[in-house]
């Protein structure tokens, strides 16, 4: 049962320091009732309060922050079973793994690619998140080795991967402080695990293919000291790892089982088929996912899927309104308006460009709705495209006056020429067509 | 002790029929019942439903075809009973959807070879059939009354019937006795709208196969996967306008930008792990019935399909 803000601020401190990032002990406290703050930022509470507090007031889910810097990534603060109840907030990260057999220049070459390979798709730059390093040898000097290897590329977030304690050990001296996630910790090996995730303050991987081991051992490690624990599942087949972390991101948001709050771990490099594995995880709560490096057309769609899943399903990407040149246009160029949808923009635009005849994209302001439902709506009209060519100069781009406009307006085509004294060309509704047309229609 | 995560479902997805056999009056070597889901995909105790069905489109005027799948599969492309053939035997489709592409060229007036293709590929092929007809209202009439004929016993899948333009499709489905896809844009409202349409005229909810429009990824997918969750989830907490079956057709995945202007190296390659990803978030979101182009998509579909069926 949550509790309520006076309950919560009667075991706060009430200091009002601030150090928490809230100006008084009651809003941190109403903040928590709220499940919008973590009890850690107070850092006065008295274990009673700790105790007492505990899960009942952090996020269902806890916010866990791999790495520092510029890279690091929080996963975790989920709230919903479905992302059009809500949205899905914190993306998974997609780490490349590594092992200590491969030379210290392969070994560069994945981390590179982590680096700086960068998918840019609907404005957004997407990007790997970083490497996994697998103790495959099992000795303590070549994972030292491969840690270092790794560590010559700075500032990618990091898991260490090892069933050999000493090689952790000895991996953490050269990275501890850069908040890594060792893997895994077991019924058998916890202490051991949870005193070197102490020591350097890093994040810890749980593993027990059971979700009633996996409750038992996160709170074992929070016993410990650690609560910043990932959750390995150690599926056997992709039914058995979606049903799970199915169940565990309902038992979490209810709060019906608090000690499962914590953020998945999926180790897709298990599974027959890693692609799967990846766009499984992506979609069912994955939080963190481990895979070998992907040839172009894994990552590409990996990146584009994960893009797809952790939008905001109320609120449509949108471009800014403004005039878009597609190659070098010149006077006579066609001008082509449509809608701020990104989605539209570049649709059109990757056709316009294949089409290899430059013109200028007219970008309207309809809030990100799409040709179709903003003419529905009235939000696309005769005014909003007379003011949009007045605003962004159109008339000084192009000595012609002609407008090209999406094929779904078409009703609205006297009106803008009425409005704007352009004539109107009503182009195809169909974006893939807008070659044909403009190779037969348009004449400047 | 750990609780199951209580969803509180009172609905059923329904059941459809797709293909008939001897027995029922059919030539096909199988039918599937498909739908029938109590939970959320794959999630059920007892598996009763079948893995989502792979569907393998083939067409009968590859002029409007993905110029990567025909130079892929050569000249079956030319050939709709042959290519009907392979998909089942070599490409290990279980379903077959004939696209009859030839009425997209202009002033398209010669029904009767759509019945003798339709005719060729149920010959050539014993799984079951889902035929997309024409793309020119004007002609609907004609083309599912010829292919509804011609099909008569074998339990076929027609598409696509849509808010504006069901009528033709649902008469032909209605006098054969086969089932229909019905198609709305990406919108809940408007699939449920649909579907009562459909049932005014008298089609029954198990003849229909809800398609909620997919998008590519990376182009509207995002909107497609809310909308196949939210209509399975509406059918779980007991609406039974929406309680159907759901299709996933991702048509427009070879003909993006990615793909398109992928160079012929790894052209292949990026179709296949299009259609492949596509296919397999639609899975999860609940759809039972996944179409590709590709043909070496259908093999790792099938393997991840089984591994996802692969126990709770």
């Amino acid at each position: 049962m949550p509790l309520k803000a006076l309950d919560i601020y009667k075991l706060l401190p009430k200091k009002n320091c601030k150090e928490c990032g809230d100006p008084t002990c009651l809003t941190f406290a109403m903040k928590l009732a709220a499940g919008k703050a973590d009890l850690d930022l107070c850092p006065y509470l008295d274990d009673k309060a700790k105790s007492v507090l505990g899960a009942t007031t952090r996020p269902p889910i806890k916010l866990v922050k791999l790495g520092v810097g510029e890279r690091s990534f929080s996963v975790g603060e989920e709230f919903v079973l479905y992302r059009h109840d809500k949205t899905f907030y914190h993306p998974p990260g997609i780490m490349f793994t590594v092992s200590d057999t491969q030379s210290d220049e392969e070994i560069a070459a994945v981390t590179a690619r982590v680096k700086d390979e960068t998918l840019t798709r609907v404005g957004a730059e997407l990007k790997f998140n970083g490497t996994a390093i697998v103790n495959t040898t099992g000795t303590v000097e070549a994972y030292a080795r491969a840690v270092a290897a790794v560590e010559k590329t700075a500032g990618l977030p990091e898991v260490l991967i090892s069933d050999n304690p000493q090689a952790l050990a000895a991996a953490l001296v050269l990275c501890g402080s850069y908040r890594p996630l060792i893997s895994a910790a077991t019924p058998e090996n916890y202490k051991q695990m949870c005193a070197l995730a102490k020591q350097h303050g890093c994040r810890l991987v749980v593993r027990e293919p059971t979700l009633e081991g996996l409750a038992k051992l996160t709170k074992d490690c929070a016993a410990e000291g650690v609560s910043n624990v990932v959750l390995d599942l150690a599926s056997k087949s992709l039914g058995d790892y979606l049903s799970r972390s199915t169940a565990i991101r309902q038992l979490a948001i209810t709060r019906e089982v608090p000690d499962l709050g914590y953020p998945v771990y999926l180790d897709a490099t298990a599974f027959e088929d890693q692609d799967a594995a990846i766009a499984l995880g992506i979609v069912k709560y994955a939080s963190v996912i481990v895979t070998s490096p992907l040839s172009q057309p894994s990552a590409k769609a990996a990146l584009t899927l994960r893009q797809n899943i952790y939008t905001d399903p109320q609120k449509p990407i949108q471009m800014n309104p403004g005039l878009y040149r597609v190659g070098t246009p010149g006077k006579d160029a066609p001008v082509l308006m449509t809608v701020n949808f990104s989605l539209t923009y570049f649709t059109l635009q990757g056709y316009l460009e294949s089409t290899r005849i430059p013109c200028f994209m007219l970008i309207v302001d309809t809030e990100g709705l799409s040709v179709l439902t903003s003419v529905a709506a009235g939000k696309l009209n005769e005014s909003l495209v007379r003011d949009a060519i007045k605003k962004f100069g159109v008339e000084n781009e192009v000595s012609h006056r002609k407008l090209i406009i999406p094929g779904y307006a078409a009703p609205l085509s006297g009106r803008i020429e009425e409005a704007t004294s352009w004539k109107v060309l009503v182009g195809p509704r169909d974006a893939a067509e807008i070659g044909d047309f403009l190779v037969q229609e348009w004449k400047p | 002790m750990i609780p199951d995560p209580n969803f509180a479902w009172t609905g059923t997805v329904g059941e459809v029929v797709l293909g008939a056999t001897r027995p029922d009056g059919g030539t096909r070597s199988r039918s599937y019942r498909i739908g029938g889901g109590t939970t959320l995909p794959f999630m059920e105790k007892e598996q009763k439903s079948p893995s989502p069905l792979i569907a393998f489109e083939i067409c009968d005027d590859s002029r409007y075809w993905s110029p990567i799948v025909n130079d892929f599969c050569g000249d079956l492309i030319h050939d709709p009973g042959a290519w009907a053939k392979t998909a089942e035997t070599t490409y290990g489709a279980d379903l077959v959807r004939l696209c009859l592409t030839s009425t997209r060229q202009r002033d398209f007036s010669d029904i009767d070879s759509l019945g003798k293709i339709t005719e060729k590929v149920l010959k050539s092929t014993t799984l079951p059939l889902i035929i997309e007809g024409s793309n020119e209202p004007k002609i609907d009439s004609e083309v599912f009354q010829k292919c509804g004929e011609v099909g008569q016993g074998e339990r076929l899948l027609l598409g696509t019937a849509e808010a504006g333009r069901y009528r033709s499709i649902a008469a032909a489905a209605l006098a054969y006795n086969h089932a229909i896809i019905a198609q709305s844009p990406i919108d809940i409202n408007l699939a449920k709208q649909l579907n009562i349409l459909l049932k005014e005229i008298g089609v029954s909810r198990d003849h229909i196969v809800i398609d909620p429009y997919t998008g590519a990824l990376g182009y509207g997918f995002e909107y497609s996967f809310s909308a196949m969750e939210r209509i399975r989830f509406s059918a779980l907490k007991g609406d039974v306008d929406l309680a159907m079956p759901m299709i996933c057709a991702p048509s427009d995945s070879l003909t993006i930008k990615e793909v398109r202007e992928a160079d012929a190296a790894t052209r292949d390659a990026i179709a296949v792990e299009w259609e492949f990803t596509t296919s397999i978030a639609a899975a999860i979101a609940g759809a039972e019935i996944v179409c590709v182009r590709h043909p070496n998509t259908v093999k790792r579909l099938k393997a991840a399909f089984a591994s996802l069926k692969g126990g709770v």
